[in-house]
């Protein structure tokens, strides 16, 4: 269980690096306005290979999405939502990482963003004052 | 000129705004047990109340993260949970006890049953978190809970041993009709309805509704700093007015019109009124204070769209929650369950989940990604790990005394 | 494949010995941004011998304050180190495999949670 070796300090890298779970994971998500769409409930990479063994000089994987919705819940309570039931965010999508995920794009056009819409649609905006500025 | 009104106004809402059902009941019992033999418990929970609250308005200005978020993202999803499920249900008991204590206080104005003042007091409540701005709705509770300074005219008018109090104050003893393991529950119940964790939530949240920036610290610790321990002075004399008519009468306090009873000894019937008016508006504000609490510690867990500063369809799942949050409240009520119990519980288990609360503020406010330049400074540092763990012993504590004294009794 | 399954995978040498956890998955934002942000490329993972929850974020930056907190939450993590994506042989079900001569990195980052 031990590591005799005595612990190198990691080469240099160009460009910013981000630890999941100390940047990333249960940070929240803000859209291109700064209103809250969700909070990185996982991430996903694009897969490493055709099977579990890596060939040297397979390509490092990549982050190809924040995933929300479910997700969450197979996370704290164990097992794995469908494929087709994840909610994703591209990573594209992503304009910067600090205290908060930042997105480029607006919160309106995005699946993980449904729910609110529905809540909004079928219930609030129905009761008399739901859509009044109140500053 | 602008700037002292302000300043002025800021501690005077959070005096008026300090006081909710939870001190009330709890002060009221304790002075009519043990004297002023727990008053200290009131010092040490109020002083721990302005560190914690200072901080998390701290990190809010800085960072515009407000507390619930800082446990999601400290915490991870299970131990944040596991938090969120706590927090929320006893936020959800104190939101049932608050509504209740509404109805109590205008039963007593009006003689009207309270189980129908119930609707009148949720309406209300929804009403005001539908439509008014956050900052009129701080104002406004807060200056006319300042009305509960009648606690204080009234104990002067009582004319109590003063000496006799000052004693029980300064030489704490466990009263010999009481036992030590019932001492040790109401400190801990004492302590919890000063901490109350929602009290945090809010705050920080309110900090973010405002848009606080660094700039407004200074004002925000001087409302904390001075306007919290005045607030802890009307507990004091709550449980003073208390102490010095119902501990001699053998009456322990079990109902809102015995916590008011010595008020109408002492100040007659002005101060009656005026208590009237302080108890209405002190639970209102409270009712208000823990309904958006409940909202904005869901909407911060899953990082929906938050706050009342945003209109209610921006909002749709922090309303709704709330909406349901108070139909609930509701519910419960209507079941006929005595409103001052379910507050004698909430404070007890409101300090069994202090820790998780008070933890991740204090880590991240030492966070520079967060806090840039304004972590804590080592003095905050020190007092708040001491204040972990007393708060951690509490924690701890407070459910095997809850079956050892069977709640109190 | 996604990151919550990789959190907390027994990770094995090439002879099989137990190494830890999987803690957490560094990556590295570089390269020409096509959109936004460039992608952000797997640069290795955090293998934790002892605990492979991530608690409050202490164990990889170098803040000593509130003490003695940030002293006992890295003591729990000691022993952890980084693995190189390059030294990842095999990313199974239920365990990960790391290649014959890998190199232990540090893990840790600076005060602003950089390297």
């Amino acid at each position: 269980m031990k590591t005799p070796r005595p612990l190198v300090p990691v080469p240099p890298v160009a460009g910013r690096t981000l630890d999941a779970q100390l940047h990333l994971l249960d940070r929240q998500v803000l859209d291109n306005d700064g209103v809250p769409v969700t909070t990185v409930d996982d991430l996903e990479l694009s897969p490493p290979g055709s099977g579990p063994e890596i060939p040297e000089g397979t390509p490092a994987p990549v982050i190809t999405a924040l995933l929300t919705g479910p997700i969450l819940g197979t996370r704290i309570f164990g097992g794995r939502p469908p494929s087709s039931r994840l909610i994703r965010i591209p990573w594209k999508d992503v304009a910067d990482v600090g205290v908060v995920v930042r997105l480029g794009v607006s919160g309106q056009n995005l699946d993980a963003d449904w729910v609110e819409r529905w809540i909004r649609d079928k219930i609030i905006a129905r009761i008399p004052g739901g859509s009044r500025d109140p500053r | 000129m602008k700037r002292i009104l302000g300043v002025a106004l800021g501690i005077l809402t959070a005096i008026g705004g300090f006081v909710d059902i939870g001190d009330l009941v709890t002060n009221a019992v304790v002075g009519s047990r043990f004297g002023l033999s727990l008053i200290w418990v009131v010092g040490v929970g109020v002083a721990g109340i302005c560190i914690f609250a200072n901080m998390s308005g701290r990190v809010a200005a800085a960072s515009g993260r407000a507390t619930f978020e800082v446990i999601r993202e400290r915490l991870g999803p299970r131990a944040g949970l596991a938090n969120l499920s706590a927090s929320f249900f006893i936020n959800l008991m104190t939101v049932t006890a608050e509504l209740g204590g509404i109805a109590l206080a205008l039963q007593l104005a009006t003689s009207v049953h309270y189980l129908l003042l119930i609707p009148v007091a949720v309406v209300a409540v929804w009403l005001v978190i539908w439509r008014v701005k956050f900052s009129i709705m701080e104002n406004v509770t807060g200056l006319l809970g300042l009305a509960l300074i009648v606690f204080v005219v009234a104990l002067f008018l009582l004319k109590p041993d003063w000496g006799s109090l000052a004693g029980q104050a300064l030489a704490p003893a466990v009263p010999d009709e009481e036992t030590g393991a019932a001492y040790w529950y109401f400190a801990i119940a004492l302590f919890g309805a000063a901490m109350t964790p929602y009290e945090v939530f809010f705050f920080s949240s309110g900090a973010v509704e405002e848009g606080w920036t660094i700039k407004d610290l200074i004002q925000s610790r001087i409302n904390v700093l001075v306007g919290f321990p005045l607030g802890g002075l009307l507990s004091v004399a709550i449980a003073a007015c208390a102490a010095v008519v119902l501990l001699p009468a053998g009456i322990a306090v079990t109902s809102i019109s015995q916590v008011i009873l010595p008020v109408a000894e002492g100040a007659g019937k002005l101060g009656l009124a005026f208590v009237l008016v302080g108890l209405v508006a002190a639970t209102f504000g409270a009712a208000l204070e823990t309904t958006l609490s409940s909202g904005y510690t869901l909407a911060q867990f899953f990082g929906w769209s938050w706050g009342k500063f945003r209109r209610p369809a921006q909002a749709a799942r922090f309303h709704l929650s709330m909406i349901i949050c108070l139909l609930i409240g509701v519910a419960v009520l209507s079941t006929g369950v005595d409103p001052v119990l379910i507050t004698e519980y909430s404070v007890v288990f409101s300090a069994v989940a202090l820790p998780l609360t008070y933890l991740p503020i204090l880590i991240v406010a030492n966070d520079p990604q967060y806090m840039g330049g304004h972590v804590n400074g080592r003095g905050v540092n020190v007092l708040a790990m001491i204040y972990l763990v007393v708060i951690l012993a509490a924690s701890l504590a407070a459910i095997p005394l809850m079956i050892v004294t069977g709640a109190g009794s | 494949m996604i990151l919550g399954d990789l959190l907390g995978t027994p990770v094995f040498d090439d002879d099989g010995v137990r190494l830890g956890r999987v803690a957490d998955a560094r990556f590295v934002v570089d390269g020409v941004p096509p959109q936004l942000m460039a992608d952000a490329r797997l640069l290795g993972l955090v293998v934790s011998p002892h605990s492979w929850s991530s608690f409050l974020g202490y164990e990889r930056n170098s803040l000593t304050q509130p003490w003695p907190l940030p002293a006992l939450l890295r003591w729990r993590h000691s022993g952890s180190f980084l693995v190189m994506w390059a030294d990842i042989a095999m990313i199974g079900d239920g365990s990960v495999r790391l290649r014959r001569g890998y190199t232990a990195y540090s893990p840790a980052l600076d005060g602003d949670g950089q390297e």
